[in-house]
C-alpha cells in the first residue's frame, strides 16, 4: 500500500503529513512517558523484527505470495503508541533506504499504515478481546478480525487520497484499491494470528499487558477517534463529490474514454452487479458488509482452530 | 585491592539461587580465570561486578571496586572502573559504526568531544583496528566485533576488565590475535572461560565456581591438574598439562 | 551474507558521495517537489528532470548497471497505483504523465540512496530536532536488521531440513514459528542490549 511519488497533489501530501505529524509526535509523547527505559531497545529491536518479519513468504496461489505489514500484530505485543512509533520507523526506513513508497507520500503513507491501521486496529482488538473475556481464543479472534479490519480501512485512506488528489477517481479507486485490501486482509489476519498463538504459548507474558482501569480504555477511545477523524478528513469531502459529474466528464471526452473506463473491469470486479460505469452505492455496501462478515467469521473459526477450548472439569 | 566481594548472595526472581555466599578478591594487575560447568553462576555473578544486578541496588553492598561500594550513588562511576565484555559482540556493539560505538562510552561520561575523539583513537589504535572507523557492524567478523567492543571498554579507562567467554566462537586467528591482545593489555582482567588452554597459557590463577559457590581458588596449574576436582565439577584436565610438549 | 548485500548504499569516493547527506537529501526533496508540481503534459520539463538525474548519477560514479536492475525492480510498484488512473476519464494521458513523474521521482530516490548511507540519514534527522525516542528506534533497528535477517534465514534453513511434507498450509505454519520464535529472541536481546547500554553508562533523558 506504499503511495509513491507523483501520485498525490502536494496539498493532500501536506495535509496527510500534517496530520502525520501530529499523530506521531502524540504517539511518540505518550510512549515516552509510560515506556520503562528497560523497554526503550525493545521498540527498536521489534521496528527490526517488523521489517524482517515483512520478507517472509505466506504462499497464496500459483507463485504468488502475501506478506505482514504488522501494525496490529506490534500493537498486540507492544501497545498502539509503541506500534505508533515501530511502524513509523519501518515506513521511514523503507522510504529512505529501498525507495518504497514515496518521500512527498511519506506523510500520507505513515498516516495510513503507521498511525490509521494500528490504531483502528487496536481500537477494534481491545473491544473486541473485553467481549470475548480475555481468554487466549478472544485474543486470537480479536488480533485476526482487527488486522483485517486495519487493512481495509488503511485502504479506505489510501484510496480516499488518491481520490482527493485527482489521481484515481472515487467511484473507480474505492472498490478497486478496497477490493483488493479486502483479500489481502484475510492473509494479514491469519498471518497475524498465527505468529500472536506462537508467541502466547512459549512467553504468554510478552503480550502487551492490557491493564485494568480506565486508562488503557481512554487510550482505546482516543487512538479510535485519531484514526475515524484522520479517515473523514479525507473520505468526507471526496465521497460527497458528486459521481455522476465525472461520468458526465467522460462522456464529453468522447466514446474513446468511456470505452477504456469499460474496459478496465477487471480490477474492480467484486461488486455484486458486476463492473459497469460505476458500481452502485448499495452493491458496495452490501459487498462491503459481506466481506467483513466473512472476515470475523474466518478469524472466529481460526481462533478456535488455534486455541481449542479446554474441557471443564466434571464435578464429582 | 581492585575487587573485593564479601559474602555475595543472589537469588533470582523465580526462586533459583544462583548465587551463594561468594567471597572473591582480585589485585590490580591480576589476570584470573573464572571456571566452572554451565549453569554455574558465572554470568550472574560477573553481572554483579557492575552493578547490572541485584535489579535493585542493595543498600549494603557485598561489592567493592578500588573501595567504591557498588551502590545505587555510585554505579555511573563503578562502571566507568569496570569493562564488562559481552559474550555476544552483537549486544554490545550497537551503535552504527565503529566509531561511534567506542565513542559512546566517553560520550556519556560527558567528556568534551576532542577528549572523546582522541580516546577513540587511541582505543582502536590499542586493539590494531585502526582505520576501522566508518565500518559498519554488520561487515565485521566475531573477532573484529570483540575487539570493537574492548576498545569501547578502554576508551573509558576501566580498571577492571570482566570478559564473558572471549574466546567462544572464535576462529583460531581470532582466538590467538584476541590472546595476544589481551596479553598486552596492562589492565586487571577477570575472564570467565571454558577455554582451558587458554587459562593455562593466559591466567596464574584460576577460581572454580560450580552450583553458585566458589569451590577453588587458587595457582592455576595446582587447581587444573588436580583431575578429581576438575572432574567433579563438570571440568576436565585440559590436554595441555596431561602431556609435556617440549617446546 | 546476503542480508548484507540487501543494502542498496554503494560506496564510492565521487563528489555526490561526499557531499553532505543533509544536503543531498534537501536537493533530493526538490527535484522530487518540482516533478511533482509540473503539470501533465510538460514532458520537455520532464526530459529536463530526467537529463539532471542521469547526470547527477554519472558524477556519482555509481554502477549504472545497478542501478538501473533496482529501478526496473520498483517500476512494478509506479506501474500498479498508475494502472488505476485508467479507470478514470482521460485514462491513458493521466496514466503517461503519471508513470514519468513517479519514474523520475524513483530514480531520484534509488540515486540518493545508492550514494548515502541510511545512518547518515538518521543524523539529518537527529539535526533537525526529530525525537531521541524515534531516532533511538531507527539507529538501533538499522543496526539489528541484518542480525534478524541472518537469524531468520538459519531457523529457515533449519526448519526445511526438518520438513518432510509440502503445501501451503505447512509453509504457513512453519513461517509463523519462526516469525514467532525471532520475535522472542529479539526481545531477549533487547532485554540484552539494555543491559549493554546500562554497562557503558548510558543516561536515559
Amino acid at each position: 500500500m506504499h503511495i509513491p511519488d507523483g501520485f498525490l497533489d502536494l496539498r493532500t501530501a501536506a495535509t496527510a503529513g500534517g496530520l502525520a505529524l501530529v499523530g506521531a509526535g502524540l504517539a511518540l509523547r505518550d510512549l515516552r512517558r509510560r515506556l520503562p527505559p528497560r523497554r526503550v531497545p525493545l521498540v527498536g529491536l521489534s521496528a527490526a523484527f517488523v521489517f524482517a518479519a515483512q520478507m517472509l513468504n505466506f504462499p497464496v496461489a500459483a507463485g504468488t505470495s502475501g506478506h505482514l505489514v504488522g501494525g496490529v500484530l506490534v500493537a498486540v505485543l507492544l501497545g498502539p503508541a509503541a506500534a505508533v512509533v515501530v511502524m513509523t520507523a519501518v515506513l521511514l526506513l523503507q522510504c529512505l533506504m529501498f525507495a518504497d513508497g514515496g518521500i512527498t507520500a511519506l506523510g500520507a503513507n505513515v498516516l495510513n499504515m503507521g498511525l490509521i491501521a494500528p490504531a483502528s486496529g487496536f481500537a477494534i482488538y481491545a473491544a473486541l478481546r473485553r467481549l470475548g473475556g480475555g481468554t487466549l481464543r478472544a485474543t486470537l479472534l480479536a488480533t485476526g478480525f482487527a488486522a483485517w479490519c486495519s487493512i481495509v480501512i488503511a485502504a479506505i485512506a489510501c484510496a480516499a487520497e488518491l481520490a482527493a488528489s485527482g489521481t484515481v477517481a472515487w467511484r473507480q479507486g474505492l472498490p478497486a484499491i478496497c477490493g483488493v485490501h479486502m483479500l489481502i486482509g484475510f492473509g494479514e489476519a491469519a498471518i497475524s494470528m498465527l505468529i500472536v498463538a506462537v508467541v502466547a504459548r512459549s512467553r504468554p507474558e510478552l503480550l502487551a499487558p492490557e491493564g485494568s482501569g480506565s486508562a488503557p480504555r481512554r487510550a482505546t477511545v482516543a487512538y479510535g477517534l485519531f484514526a475515524t477523524l484522520a479517515l473523514v478528513v479525507f473520505v468526507a469531502p471526496v465521497a460527497s463529490s458528486s459521481p455522476d459529474g465525472l461520468e458526465r466528464v467522460a462522456e464529453r471526452l468522447g466514446f474513446a474514454g468511456r470505452a477504456l473506463a469499460h474496459d478496465a473491469a477487471p480490477l474492480a470486479g467484486y461488486s455484486l452487479s458486476g463492473f459497469s460505469a460505476a458500481p452502485a452505492p448499495l452493491a458496495l455496501v452490501i459487498a462491503g458488509a459481506i466481506g467483513t462478515i466473512a472476515a470475523f467469521l474466518a478469524a472466529w473459526l481460526l481462533a478456535r482452530v488455534l486455541a481449542p477450548a479446554v474441557p471443564r472439569p466434571q464435578p464429582r | 585491592m581492585i575487587l573485593e566481594v564479601r559474602g555475595l548472595t543472589y537469588r533470582y526472581p523465580d526462586g533459583h539461587q544462583a548465587l551463594r555466599r561468594i567471597d572473591l578478591e582480585i589485585r590490580e594487575g591480576e589476570r584470573v580465570a573464572l571456571i566452572g560447568p554451565n549453569g554455574a553462576g558465572k554470568s550472574t555473578l560477573l553481572l554483579h561486578l557492575n552493578g547490572l544486578l541485584p535489579e535493585t541496588p542493595p543498600r549494603e553492598p557485598s561489592v567493592h571496586v578500588g573501595g567504591l561500594a557498588v551502590s545505587a550513588p555510585n554505579l555511573a562511576e563503578v562502571r566507568r572502573r569496570v569493562g564488562l565484555l559481552f559474550q555476544d559482540p552483537d549486544d554490545q556493539l550497537f551503535c552504527p559504526t565503529v566509531w561511534e560505538d567506542v565513542a559512546f562510552g566517553p560520550q556519556q561520561l560527558g567528556l568534551p568531544e576532542a577528549e572523546v575523539a582522541a580516546r577513540v583513537g587511541a582505543a582502536l589504535a590499542e586493539v590494531g583496528l585502526v582505520g576501522f572507523e566508518e565500518r559498519l557492524p554488520h561487515h565485521l567478523s566475531r573477532g573484529e566485533k570483540r575487539r570493537v567492543c574492548l576498545a569501547g571498554l578502554l576508551a573509558c579507562e576501566a580498571r577492571l576488565l570482566v570478559l564473558d567467554e572471549p574466546t567462544s566462537d572464535l576462529d583460531p586467528r581470532g582466538r590467538r590475535e584476541l590472546m595476544g591482545l589481551l596479553a598486552r593489555l596492562p589492565v586487571t582482567q577477570l575472564l570467565a572461560t571454558h577455554d582451558l588452554e587458554f587459562v593455562v597459557e593466559m591466567c596464574p590463577r584460576t577460581v572454580v565456581l560450580d552450583g553458585g559457590a566458589i569451590v577453588a581458588d587458587g595457582p592455576t596449574r595446582t587447581i587444573l591438574n588436580d583431575e578429581a576436582l576438575m572432574l567433579a565439577h563438570g571440568l576436565e584436565r585440559p590436554h595441555i598439562l596431561r602431556h609435556s610438549h617440549p617446546h | 551474507m546476503r542480508p548484507a548485500l540487501l543494502s542498496p548504499y554503494r560506496h564510492g569516493t565521487s563528489p555526490v558521495h561526499r557531499a553532505a547527506a543533509g544536503a543531498k537529501l534537501a536537493v533530493a526533496l526538490a527535484l522530487i517537489l518540482l516533478t511533482v508540481m509540473l503539470p501533465r503534459g510538460a514532458w520537455v520539463a520532464y526530459g529536463a528532470v530526467g537529463m539532471a538525474v542521469v547526470v547527477i548519477a554519472l558524477a556519482s560514479r555509481v554502477e549504472l548497471r545497478g542501478l538501473i536492475v533496482r529501478l526496473a525492480l520498483l517500476e512494478p510498484f509506479v506501474l500498479g497505483v498508475a494502472l488505476l488512473a485508467l479507470l478514470g476519464p482521460d485514462g491513458p494521458h493521466v496514466f503517461a504523465a503519471m508513470l514519468a513523474k513517479s519514474t523520475l521521482c524513483l530514480a531520484v530516490m534509488v540515486l540518493l540512496t545508492a550514494t548515502t548511507r541510511f545512518s547518515e540519514l538518521i543524523g539529518v534527522l537527529w539535526r533537525m530536532h526529530v525525537p531521541v525516542l524515534l531516532v533511538t528506534t531507527l539507529a538501533l533497528m538499522h543496526r539489528y536488521v541484518f542480525v534478524l535477517l541472518e537469524e531468520l534465514e538459519r531457523m529457515r534453513r533449519a526448519r526445511r531440513s526438518r520438513t518432510f511434507r509440502h503445501g501451503r498450509a505447512v509453509t504457513w505454519r512453519g513461517s509463523a514459528q519462526v516469525a514467532g520464535q525471532l520475535f522472542i529472541r529479539s526481545s531477549e536481546r533487547a532485554e540484552r542490549v539494555y543491559l549493554a547500554m546500562c554497562a557503558r553508562g548510558w543516561r536515559q533523558e
